[in-house]
């Protein structure tokens, strides 16, 4: 046997156990949501039941749509203000630009939980936020304006800036410019920066678990207090419905993307 | 149209621009006629660009004026000035259609909207792009892209359109064909064209004057021709390919000749130059190399300048051969390019003895 006919063997191998690896727990997760066991951990026959209880439960809806609305407003605040400080960042000279340029990296390298207790801390002794849904919203844009300026800088590092000079030449004021020109060319940046962020405000639990205070419930910190009970199927049916959907959302987008 | 014959459509005094650490112009003054293409040429960084942006109002000078139409614009935003400039990247928007970036201008302008129909369609049709008006930019190849941004500030009728480079992005060929469209245009709209390029056959090709550039001031202000011809310094002189460069000091100024020994110890003649400021001093006369002429080495004839010397170097260009002929007894180099005939086997070999020769009215006198 040859080297290529090995290699021909032992990478399909290779890459089908690390696929397996990466999926095999989704996989089992889907299929227990289904499962009539009382505690989601055996096959004892197909069931719809768990997703009944899912849409009954009040806990669950309420944390789900606190959720939604956190990471929604988050993704909008976050996004505008990292794209006018990109733009300030990207467009003006000033002393300490380049050292402001890579201190947004500092954020998202920094560990969830030193975040987490800064912020916590920030909150109650120095600003006198009572912890609630505003903390936790203002928590969650802290982290994702670092995110969308490193989105948004990158492709305006690969805008040809002498279409803003164009479109003032032919005799548009500045804000027109910015409406007409800028934005839209900025705009697969914006989205990039919403499709990042969404997920990671609405899955965020460390950040959120420090600030949330007592009685505030987002559905990751739902499902934790969930797994003090032990495992329920209710769990692996959230899970699952956050499994599909992302995989229905990449499946349109793909298409629409096609189409064009 | 008030008459406006005699007053420069812009003008530019002493103007001067500074960056940190570098003039970018160094004081500049010019005359740009009316309905006339006036070409900046120069290598790149000798400023003209930076001063294509201090007429577009880009740029803010520091000392200095510019004019247009008689009235100082220092003051004027870009937007206010009645110019538009043709980028170097071109600039169209690509997420517009070809119409859409047309009309732009007019849509801030407050055209109404039958108006910007009639002007997009006539421009269209003007720059020979009628029904490529729905399609992107991107859509588009490099010449008919050309064409876009050319229509899309000729729509506006602005008083002088400012080209920056604006056929460097183009291949060979490609460049000459959109150079005679450029001249066609100008011709057609009648509109004064200032012109940036770095390259020389460009600006002689399309230009009714050419200022040539070098490190932030303007060197030298003519016709083509004259630039060509009779470059004034040395700088123009190599930047307009007469690379027979003979510096050295001037023995003999009489009459309509000056005589000149070069550094190397030939003694060169040129014709007298009535544009030549007498002040300054004649530092070197220089000779194209097609004007050198290569003949037999017993060949009797009286000429200017004729030298006895062996080819050194021979090489085949297509429409003429390139000699570097090796001069006798001093050892400096002359080019001559001689035109190549198709039923003419080469009349000379490397390493052959030669004569080469020129007359006065080829050489041209430089000055310091």
């Amino acid at each position: 046997m040859n080297v290529s006919s090995m290699t021909n063997k032992i990478l399909p191998t290779l890459s089908t156990l690390v696929y397996i690896f990466l999926w095999a727990p989704a996989i089992i997760l889907v299929i227990f949501s289904f499962s009539n066991n009382r505690f989601g951990i055996k096959w004892e026959g197909f069931t719809l039941q768990w997703y009944f209880d899912v849409a009954n439960t009040p806990a669950v809806r309420d944390a789900l749509i606190k959720s939604l609305i956190i990471a929604s407003v988050t993704v909008i605040v976050a996004t505008i203000a990292g794209a006018v400080i990109a733009y300030g960042l990207y467009k003006y000279r000033f002393r300490g630009r380049g050292l402001l340029r890579s201190a947004i990296l500092l954020p998202m390298v920094m560990p969830s939980v030193v975040t987490g207790g800064a912020l916590l801390i920030f909150f109650t002794r120095a600003l006198h936020i009572p912890l609630g849904y505003l903390s936790v919203i203002i928590a969650h844009i802290t982290f994702s304006i670092p995110l969308a300026m490193f989105v948004i800088l990158g492709r305006m590092q690969r805008i040809d800036w002498s279409l803003e000079e164009a479109s003032m030449d032919l005799g548009a004021d500045i804000l027109t410019t910015l409406r007409k020109i800028t934005v839209p060319l900025l705009l697969p940046a914006l989205i990039a920066s919403a499709a990042l962020i969404f997920p990671w405000s609405f899955d965020d639990f460390i950040i959120t678990y420090f600030v949330a205070g007592v009685g505030t419930t987002t559905l990751p910190i739902y499902i934790f207090s969930q797994l003090r009970f032990g495992a329920t199927p209710v769990i692996n049916t959230i899970g699952t419905i956050f499994i599909v959907l992302p995989i229905v959302g990449l499946l349109l987008m793909h298409f629409l993307q096609k189409k064009k | 149209m008030e008459n406006r014959e005699g007053i420069p459509c812009v003008e530019l005094r002493n103007v001067i621009k500074r960056f940190p650490g570098v003039t970018a112009v160094d004081h500049v003054s010019f005359k740009v006629e009316q309905g006339k293409i006036f070409s900046l040429l120069g290598p790149s960084g000798c400023g003209k660009t930076t001063t294509l942006r201090l007429v577009a109002g880009f740029e803010t000078l520091d000392e200095g004026d510019v004019l247009i139409d008689n009235k100082v614009v220092n003051d004027i935003p870009a937007h206010k000035r009645n110019c538009s400039t043709v980028f170097q990247t071109l600039a169209l928007f690509p997420h517009m259609t070809v119409e859409e970036n047309i009309a732009y201008g007019l849509e801030r302008r407050k055209f109404p909207k039958d108006e910007i129909k009639n002007r997009v369609g006539e421009a269209l049709e003007l720059m020979q792009l009628s029904g490529m008006g729905k399609r992107r930019p991107s859509q588009l190849s490099g010449g008919q892209r050309q064409r876009v941004a050319l229509a899309r500030s000729l729509v506006l009728r602005p008083r002088i359109l400012l080209l920056d480079e604006p056929l460097a992005s183009l291949d060979r060929k490609l460049r000459k064909e959109m150079q005679t469209e450029v001249r066609r245009i100008q011709q057609e709209v009648g509109i004064t064209f200032l012109y940036v390029t770095h390259d020389q056959k460009e600006a002689l090709n399309i230009s009714d004057t050419i200022a040539v550039m070098a490190k932030g001031r303007l060197e030298q202000v003519g016709t083509p021709n004259e630039i060509y011809e009779t470059p004034r310094t040395m700088f123009i002189a190599d930047f307009m390919g007469a690379t027979n460069i003979f510096l050295g000091k001037a023995i003999a100024s009489g009459g309509r000749e000056v005589q000149l020994e070069s550094e190397d110890g030939l003694r060169v003649i040129a014709l007298e130059n009535k544009n030549i400021i007498r002040s300054r001093e004649i530092v070197g006369i220089s000779v194209h190399p097609e004007r050198v002429d290569v003949l037999a080495e017993n060949t009797d004839l009286e000429a200017d300048n004729k030298f006895r010397g062996k080819i050194a170097e021979m090489s085949y260009q297509g429409d003429f051969t390139e000699m570097k002929i090796c001069v006798d007894q001093v050892g400096r180099v002359i080019t001559a390019h001689v035109s190549n005939e198709p039923d003419q086997k080469a009349r000379f070999s490397l390493g052959e003895r030669v004569l080469v020769c020129w007359g006065r009215h080829s050489s041209s006198i430089l000055v310091g």
